[in-house]
């Protein structure tokens, strides 16, 4: 490689540098800060993904292959990326009061969030199976890490070991697809793959593989049937890491599936049958589960699963509006599921746990304000307008459509309406039950500035999607 | 684009219920929710007066670029049909906030700012010309009516606010669902005028007719999709039931003047026959479980499903006589029903029972009351001189000549609602009082009074004179019948 190239390389990939190195530099000062001392790694990491997403910003105007084609820094990358920088920036701010009342209030925690986002933004912007492998791994691993915080508690180890392992196995999986592409096509780079695969587009042996490679990623969002690790991570993790675990690791697994499924493959197999398979048990699944779940956290895990199902669909659909309806849906859903763990994470106080859904039981008699956000954020997840989440579901429903899909369409809505009626569940226990207790949420500067800022987002895409739909269109690649 | 005058009506109601936010006194709450709805009444008079009632086009109109990617507008425009109903939820919404003035005693500010974001949402449905935006405003409805049952409702009101909101969305989705098919195969537009204009293979129409049948039948609600009615009904609060009866449950039958008539003719001419025995079976069901009831709002609840089964037989009677007396019946039934329900919430409040049984002699006790409640009741069975007899013989002169069968049977329909009606007014206002030996209880008050005159001057008017209340409706249903049979067939 010629110092050009490396530095164009370097070039593209600044924002990924910013950020590594901020959690290398925070990961020393972190050591060497005296205890009590720890508030500045939080503004100090928050200003690192600043400065990643205005490098990000300003790469944003071209496209820029680098490292010998297993990376490139194009707009889709830059959609993605400003999807995890907001959705790392608000647990940050969501984080350090609960990491007080949960004692895990050291700057490794911090550190850690920031190498997992590096590890998504690499996922974005990887075109080679391996260096989607890098990014995958880099980002679970800190998970791992993450989702065993609470070390005193029983369920908080038990769910990352469940998480490891199953995670294990699914990267075994993906390897395996891995090296069976490399072996039909010679090449690992999504674009060799395409060209390999055009010339012979029944290849059993590549079928295979997709579906090896589709099982690796269908794991890291939660899909069926890679979904049994959810439930119990999501509940054991500390709440603030499940906020950022159902939003960004997520939305970096739809990218390196949109990537790979709607560039080089999908000309050549049945895959997106597997896809749509997957999708509508995915979402029939999540939301059926979720109806008999008592705690609030288990509830957003299955209702995760669901909406992994649903922005599936985009998948499956395809196209320009397939892709920028999986993009907008994920963009969508990260405002309004931090949103709601906001509110769960809030309510952590004392002696409070805020998970068991009777708990909220007369919340909007002792707060108005906080009970009718709630109410914003559970609507827009259940999909009705005028929010964000109504507007999400109907640009997948318009893609579906629009490719001939409407037996889907109609599944999808119909499960929907499912899946609608564990969100007014808790609507009906804040609003339409008698208080049990007095509520005392742990409401700082910086958990109100999240709660508002997501709230701007689940009324502002809501009421004016025009723009967000634009950014989404102009972001897909190719189109 | 002159003065936005139905952006005004549509969203005043939304900023009242802003404004509502930051009062604390709960009387300075109930006044402000007056003025504003009042104010907004007085704006839909004007622009009444502004109609001009000899073209079918749509007036009004705004247009504004909302999503262009996706060729949605924010398009608002009436024409006669929507007028109307423009006109009912207006009036209702003073009138429900009258009803709830002493009866909603508890989170008065949170039910007043539902009441108002209910009303800014259902002028929206009637004044939307862009299929999204409709659908916006339509399942938004959802949400503050859900909670005005579920929080402000009588004790069994968590079940029946899950049963209303769940049927209503599923339907609501299907319906979703057929309007992209609709989209796509409409030139990628959600304008509704451009949509009326496109003609559809018949098939497609099949489907779509289908997809809108089921989230219009729900809302009407037709047989076998009304059992969440009663429950609602029941449950709700008095302003509740009013906009449910008054307005909420024009909004299926809407739907078909507005989207199945015209985008789907042949459809509909074809499922015509259809529509019309369900319509019969549903004002013969309706009648009869109404004739079963002892609880009085489930009777004028069940009273309901039977009066919306005229309207949808004068809607698929396809025919200006049926369809005219079919919008009229619309209109009719929001003020009857409305202002009976008005009653069952005045009486329920100082007796604290609905049951008919402990009622009698309410005449000595409250003679303006059991006036008032004689005046509705007979307008509720059509009786000549009143609204629903202008309405219901101009549906049955529509039902004969588009199927005698049919006719026949509504006919039984309408002795059925003068047995039930009348024997509801003979237990209740006639004979001695049963309600313990000291049975007194105040007669209507003058804000009572002030929400029920109006109502009792309409029953009177439309049923003395209604040429001005066809007059607003001719010239565009006139114009939906030549869409109609010009591109379905028939006769």
């Amino acid at each position: 490689m010629t110092a050009t190239a490396l530095v164009q390389s370097a070039l593209a990939s600044l924002p990924e540098i910013v950020v590594i190195a901020g959690a290398c530099i925070l990961l020393i000062l972190g050591q060497v800060a005296r205890k009590g001392q720890g508030h500045f790694v939080v503004w100090a990491s928050i200003a690192v993904v600043l400065i990643a997403a205005l490098a990000t910003a300003m790469l944003a105007g071209e496209v820029r292959p680098a490292y010998a084609g297993m990376f490139i820094a194009d707009r889709f990358a830059v959609f993605f990326k400003a999807v995890f920088y907001l959705a790392t920036v608000l647990t940050f701010l969501l984080s350090p009061r609960y990491a007080e009342i949960e004692e895990i209030g050291i700057s490794e925690y911090y550190v850690l969030l920031l190498f997992a986002l590096s590890g998504m933004m690499i996922m974005a912007s990887a075109t080679d199976l391996l260096s989607i492998y890098v990014g995958l791994e880099l980002t679970v691993l800190c998970t791992y890490v993450l989702t065993g915080f609470l070390r005193q508690q029983r369920r908080s180890n038990e769910a990352a070991l469940k998480y490891v392992i199953l995670g294990s196995v699914s990267t075994g999986i993906f390897l395996y697809g891995v090296s069976l592409v490399y072996g039909l096509t010679g090449t690992t780079q999504l674009d060799g793959m395409a060209a390999a695969v055009t010339g012979n587009p029944l290849d059993p042996g590549l079928l295979l593989a997709v579906v090896f490679i589709v099982a690796g990623l269908v794991f890291k969002v939660g899909a069926v049937p890679f979904h049994m690790w959810v439930p119990d991570a999501y509940e054991g993790a500390p709440t603030t890491i499940t906020a950022f675990m159902s939003v960004a690791p997520k939305a970096a697994g739809f990218a390196v599936i949109l990537r790979v499924f709607l560039n080089p493959l999908v000309a050549a197999s049945d895959a997106w049958i597997i896809v749509a398979v997957i999708a509508v048990v995915t979402m029939a699944l999540g939301s059926f589960v979720a109806l008999v779940q008592d705690n609030f956290k288990r509830l957003l895990a299955y209702s995760s699963i669901a909406h992994a199902g649903f922005a599936l669909f985009g998948v499956v659909a395809g196209g320009a509006d397939g892709i920028a309806s999986v993009m907008l849906y994920l963009l969508i859903y990260t405002f309004m599921n931090l949103g709601i763990f906001g509110i769960v994470i809030m309510m952590r106080n004392g002696d409070f746990s805020g998970e068991v859904i009777n708990d909220y039981a007369g919340f909007a008699r002792s707060h108005r304000g906080l009970a009718l956000l709630t109410l914003l954020y559970l609507f827009s997840l259940a999909g009705l307008p005028p929010t964000a989440g109504f507007f999400a579901k109907f640009y997948v429903l318009v893609a579906l459509v629009e490719r001939g899909f409407v037996v889907l369409a109609v599944i999808a809505v119909l499960l929907s309406a499912v899946a609608a009626y564990f969100y007014i569940r808790i609507v009906m226990v804040i609003y339409m039950r008698e208080p049990e207790r007095a509520f005392d949420p742990a409401l700082t500067p910086s958990v109100r500035a999240t709660l508002a800022v997501t709230a701007a987002g689940t009324i502002g895409i809501g009421l004016f999607p025009a723009w967000f739909l634009r950014l989404a269109q102009g972001s897909v690649f190719g189109g | 684009m002159g003065f936005p005058l139905l952006s005004l009506i549509v969203f005043l109601p939304a900023v009242g219920a802003g404004v509502l936010m930051f009062l604390r006194n709960d009387d300075a709450v109930r006044w402000t929710a007056l003025g504003v709805t009042v104010l907004d009444f007085a704006l839909c008079i004007a622009m009444l007066a502004g109609f001009d009632t000899t073209t079918h086009a749509m007036q009004f109109t705004e247009t504004r670029p909302w999503v262009p990617a996706l060729g949605i507008t924010y398009a608002l425009g009436i024409d006669g049909i929507s007028a109307l109903f423009v006109f009912l939820t207006a009036l209702f919404g003073w009138i429900c906030v009258l009803a709830s003035w002493v009866a909603i005693d508890r989170k008065v500010k949170e039910f007043m700012v539902s009441l108002l974001v209910m009303q800014a949402l259902m002028l929206g449905v009637f004044c939307a010309l862009d299929l999204f935006l409709f659908y916006v405003f339509w399942e938004a409805m959802l949400i503050p009516m859900y909670m005005i049952i579920g929080v402000w409702g009588g004790d069994g009101r968590v079940y029946a606010a899950l049963k209303f909101f769940l049927y209503t969305l599923a339907g609501s989705l299907l319906f979703l669902v057929g309007v992209i098919v609709l989209y796509f195969h409409g030139g990628r537009t959600f304008d509704i005028l451009a949509l009326t204009a496109h003609d559809l293979p018949f098939q497609v129409q099949s489907w779509l007719f289908f997809a809108f049948l089921i989230a219009f039948a729900v809302k009407v609600p037709m047989v076998p999709v009304h059992t969440w009615l009663p429950d609602a009904h029941v449950q709700a609060p008095t302003a509740g039931s009013i906009i449910l009866a008054a307005v909420l449950l024009k909004m299926g039958a809407y739907g078909f003047l507005r989207f199945s008539l015209p985008m789907l003719p042949a459809a509909s001419v074809y499922y015509a026959p259809l529509m019309l025995v369900l319509s019969a079976l549903a004002i013969i069901y309706g009648g009869l479980l109404a004739l079963a009831q002892d609880d009085l709002k489930k009777l004028v609840a069940y009273s309901s499903i039977s009066h919306m089964g005229f309207v949808t037989l004068g809607i698929f009677a396809l025919n200006l006589r049926g369809l005219e007396g079919a919008i009229l019946q619309m209109f009719n039934h929001g003020v009857t029903t409305g202002a009976l329900f008005l009653f069952v919430g005045l009486i329920y409040e100082r007796t604290h029972t609905r049951s008919i049984a402990d009622y009698g002699g309410l005449m000595q006790a409250a003679p303006v009351y059991t006036a008032f409640l004689a005046l509705f009741t007979l307008s509720s069975m059509a009786l000549p001189g009143t609204n629903s007899f202008v309405g219901e013989l101009l549906v049955l002169s529509g039902a004969f000549a588009a199927n005698p069968a049919v006719g026949a049977a509504a006919v039984v329909g309408a002795l059925l609602g003068a047995a039930y009606l009348l024997g509801m007014y003979g237990k209740v206002a006639l004979g001695p009082a049963r309600l313990g030996a000291g049975f007194k209880i105040r007669d209507v008050n003058a804000r009572e009074l002030a929400a029920i005159l109006p109502l009792a001057v309409l029953v009177l008017w439309v049923g003395l004179y209604p040429k001005p209340f066809l007059g607003i409706i001719d010239a565009s249903v006139k114009h939906v019948l030549t869409q109609v049979h010009s591109k379905g067939g028939g006769q």
